[in-house]
C-alpha cells in the first residue's frame, strides 16, 4: 500500500493535520484497519487510536471489530451518517448513476441506455432529476447530498469543469459540466473523464489495488484511457492526458471523429468493429458481438482478436513511456475476456522494452461497467472532504 | 438473418372519413427492436392496434412467420403470440396487481385458482421489470402512473410472447421508472422477442432501436438505422424531407 508520507504540519497545526490525514486515507480507502492506517499515513499506532477514537465520537469515523492474519483488527470506515455522495457516469450510449453513503455503501444504482448523440442540455437535466427521484427512494432528504462526480466520455479540465474538445462530442463539446448540475442540485459538482475516473476507482478499489501506477483502457463504443501515476490521476494541460483512443495507428486510416487519421479508436472502436461484419448478421450491437464471440462465432472472435493486437500496439507506446506497474482493460469488448486479452498481451509484449522484470502485467477491469460510476463516486467524496464536509478541514 | 416474425403489406385503415394508415409495409425480426416514432395522429397507435389486433386493416395483410393470418381481436393475437401494452393500460381498478396480471389467464389448480403460483409468478414479472410496486395485493388504483404501467407491462410479458407491441410505454413515467422500461426493452430484445417501441420521444426511441420507422399522416415516410441522426428523424417526422430521400447513413 502506497505511504502518504509528508513532512507533518507545524506545532499548532499538528493535530489538526493528523486528523485531516487520517479522514482522507480513510476517505480514499473506503475501509482500513488501525494498523494499516498506520502504515498508510506514517503515523504512530498510539496516535493513529487517539484520534480514531476521537473522531468516532465525533461521529466522523465508525470502528468494528474484525480479525486480520488471525489477530483482532479495528476496522475503520467513515461514519454513514455523514450524508451521501452521487456519482454520475455518462457513456456515449449509456448512463449509470449511484448513490453511496460517506463509507461508500452503495444505496442505489440505476443505468439507462441512451441515443447515439445524446445532447448535454437535456441529458443533464433528466440526470438531475434521476438523482432526485432516487434520493426519494432510498427516503433521504436532499439536504443530505454532500457533493457529485461526473464522467464524460471526452476530456474535462477539471478546473472549470468544462469539456474542452471542439467537434468531437456533439452536444457536449464546451459545455460545463459542473455548472449546470451544481445549478440544478445545489451541491458541489466535479466533472472529468469518465475513463480517468474509472482508473481512479481501478487503483483504490478494482484490479489495480495496491498498485502505484495504473494505466486503464476501456474498449466500447468509443476508447478511452485514464492514467495513475504515483497515486495520482494524471490530466495534463486540458484534460486530455490518457486519451490512447486518440493514438495514431494507421497513419494512412480512415478519418476519425477527432480530426485525425487512423486513430486506434477508428480500428477498435464499435462501429469500425460491427461494420467489418457481414451485413447478413443482421443490426448487432457490441454486446451481440462479444457475446457471439464468447459462443464461438469464428467472424466475431476475429473481429475481437484483432482488435487485442490493435490495442497491443497502442499500449506499448502507452507503456514505453510511463511503464505502469499494471494495465487494465475494461470496457464492453472486455468481456470477451481472454479472447481480446491474449492478442493484446502477445502484441504488447512484442513492442515493449524488454526488461529483467519481465512484460508488464494486463488484466481485466474488476469493477467492470461500475468502474466509471465508482470513480465518480470516489471523486464526489473528494469533493466534499474538500468542501469540509467530512468533519475535518484540509 | 432469417425473415421477419410479423410483417404487414399494404396495410390501410380508415375511421370514417380520416385515413389513418394508408398502404403500410413495416417488418419486424426476432432479436429486434422496430420503433415507430411520428406526429400526433401520424398513425403511430393504429398500427400499433393492427399489429395487436385491436383493429381489423380494411386493405392489406398481416403476416405471421410469412404466412397471412386474420388478427380478429387482441386475444386471437396474443394466441399466436403477439401481446401488447396500449396507452389505456385497461387495468381494473378495483382488482389487485395479481388479478390484473392474471385477468383471463388465471392458474387454476384442480377447480380452484392457484393464487400461490399466481403471486409468485406476478412478483417474478415485476422483479424482471425491476418494479417498485410495493404490494402485489393492494387494489391496481391505489397504486401511482408509474406503477400502473409496470403492471401492464407485467400482465403483457406472461407467457413469453414472441413479439411485444409496447404503445407509449414511458409517457406517463419518472425518469427512474423511464430507464427500467428501456432497460426490460433491451432485455426483451436480448431474449430473442421481436418489439414493436410506439412513442414520440425520439431520445427513447434512439437509445434502444434496431430500425426506426417513420410514419406521416398515415404513411411510411422513411425507415431509418437505430443510430440516424436526431435531425434525420426530426426532418422526416415534420416533413421537411420528401419520403424516402436519399439520407445520409450514419457510419456503421
Amino acid at each position: 500500500m502506497r505511504a502518504d508520507r509528508v513532512t507533518p504540519g507545524s506545532q499548532t497545526s499538528l493535530r489538526e493535520a493528523n486528523r485531516a490525514r487520517i479522514v482522507s486515507a480513510v476517505q480514499q480507502r473506503g475501509s482500513l484497519t488501525q494498523i494499516e492506517l498506520a502504515g498508510v499515513t506514517g503515523l504512530s499506532p498510539a496516535t493513529i487510536s487517539n484520534i480514531v477514537k476521537e473522531l468516532t465520537v465525533a461521529g466522523v469515523l465508525h470502528t468494528a471489530q474484525s480479525t486480520r492474519n488471525g489477530r483482532r483488527a479495528l476496522q475503520v470506515t467513515l461514519a454513514r451518517n455523514l450524508g451521501l455522495v452521487a456519482g454520475i457516469r455518462f457513456g456515449m450510449r449509456s448512463l449509470s448513476v449511484a448513490l453511496a453513503d460517506a463509507s461508500m455503501r452503495i444505496l442505489a444504482e440505476q443505468r439507462m441506455p441512451l441515443a447515439p448523440d445524446h445532447r448535454a442540455d437535456a441529458g443533464l437535466q433528466r440526470t438531475a432529476m434521476l438523482v432526485r427521484e432516487m434520493m426519494e427512494a432510498v427516503d433521504a432528504d436532499p439536504s443530505e447530498l454532500l457533493a457529485v462526480g461526473v464522467g464524460v466520455p471526452a476530456p474535462v479540465d477539471i478546473r472549470t469543469g468544462q469539456v474542452v474538445t471542439v467537434g468531437m462530442m456533439r452536444g457536449w463539446d464546451g459545455v460545463h459540466v459542473d455548472e449546470i448540475l451544481g445549478a440544478e442540485l445545489d451541491v458541489p459538482v466535479t466533472a472529468d473523464n469518465d475513463s480517468t475516473l474509472a482508473a481512479i476507482a481501478e487503483a483504490r478499489f478494482g484490479a489495480g489495488a495496491g498498485h502505484d501506477s495504473v494505466a486503464y483502457v476501456r474498449v466500447s463504443h468509443g476508447v478511452g484511457g485514464g492514467l495513475v501515476l504515483g497515486g495520482r490521476a494524471v490530466h495534463g494541460r486540458s484534460g486530455v492526458a490518457g486519451e490512447i483512443g486518440h493514438v495514431s495507428v494507421d497513419e494512412h486510416g480512415p478519418v476519425c471523429r477527432c480530426g485525425n487519421r487512423g486513430c486506434l479508436e477508428m480500428l477498435v472502436g464499435a462501429s469500425s468493429l460491427l461494420s467489418m461484419l457481414p451485413p447478413e448478421a443482421g443490426h448487432l450491437t457490441l454486446a451481440d458481438l462479444v457475446t457471439r464471440a464468447r459462443e464461438g462465432d469464428a467472424g466475431c472472435r476475429r473481429v475481437v482478436f484483432d482488435a487485442g493486437r490493435h490495442l497491443g500496439v497502442a499500449l506499448a507506446n502507452l507503456c514505453n513511456l510511463v511503464d505502469p506497474d499494471v494495465v487494465v482493460i475494461g470496457g464492453k469488448l472486455a468481456e470477451a475476456g481472454e479472447l481480446l486479452l491474449e492478442p493484446l498481451r502477445t502484441s504488447l509484449g512484442q513492442r515493449v522494452v524488454a526488461t529483467s522484470r519481465g512484460p508488464v502485467e494486463v488484466v481485466p477491469s474488476t469493477l467492470g461497467a461500475d468502474a466509471g460510476v465508482r470513480g465518480a463516486l470516489a471523486a464526489a467524496l473528494d469533493q466534499a472532504r474538500m468542501f469540509g464536509s467530512l468533519g475535518v478541514t484540509s | 438473418m432469417s425473415g421477419p416474425v410479423l410483417s404487414l403489406r399494404g396495410v390501410s385503415k380508415r375511421f370514417g372519413g380520416v385515413r389513418a394508415l394508408v398502404d403500410v409495409d413495416a417488418d419486424v425480426h426476432e432479436h429486434e427492436v422496430l420503433a415507430v416514432v411520428g406526429d400526433n395522429g401520424a398513425g403511430k397507435s393504429t398500427l400499433a392496434g393492427v399489429l395487436a389486433g385491436a383493429h381489423r386493416p380494411d386493405a392489406g395483410q398481416v403476416l405471421l412467420d410469412g404466412r397471412p393470418v386474420l388478427l380478429d381481436s387482441p386475444a386471437v393475437a396474443r394466441s399466436l403470440g403477439i401481446a401488447a401494452v396500449f396507452q389505456e393500460l385497461a387495468l381494473v381498478d378495483d382488482l389487485d396487481v395479481v388479478e390484473n396480471v392474471f385477468l383471463g389467464h388465471e392458474t387454476v389448480r384442480g377447480p380452484l385458482l392457484d393464487e400461490v403460483a399466481m403471486e409468485r409468478e406476478a412478483w417474478r414479472l415485476l422483479d424482471q421489470l425491476a418494479a417498485s410496486v410495493p404490494e402485489v395485493r393492494e387494489p391496481v388504483r391505489t397504486l401511482s402512473g408509474g406503477q400502473r404501467q409496470v403492471v401492464a407491462v407485467a400482465r403483457a410479458l406472461l407467457g413469453s410472447p414472441r413479439v411485444v407491441v409496447l404503445d407509449e410505454p414511458t409517457a406517463s413515467l419518472g425518469v427512474r421508472q423511464t430507464a427500467e422500461v428501456l432497460n426490460l426493452i433491451v432485455r426483451l430484445r436480448e431474449r430473442g422477442h421481436a418489439v414493436v417501441l410506439v412513442s414520440h420521444q425520439a431520445g427513447d426511441l434512439q437509445a434502444v432501436a434496431d430500425r426506426i420507422l417513420v410514419l406521416r399522416l398515415g404513411r411510411v415516410h422513411d425507415v431509418f438505422d437505430g443510430d440516424a441522426s436526431y435531425e434525420d428523424l426530426l426532418a422526416a417526422m415534420t416533413g421537411a424531407v420528401r419520403p424516402g430521400a436519399p439520407h445520409r447513413r450514419g457510419q456503421r
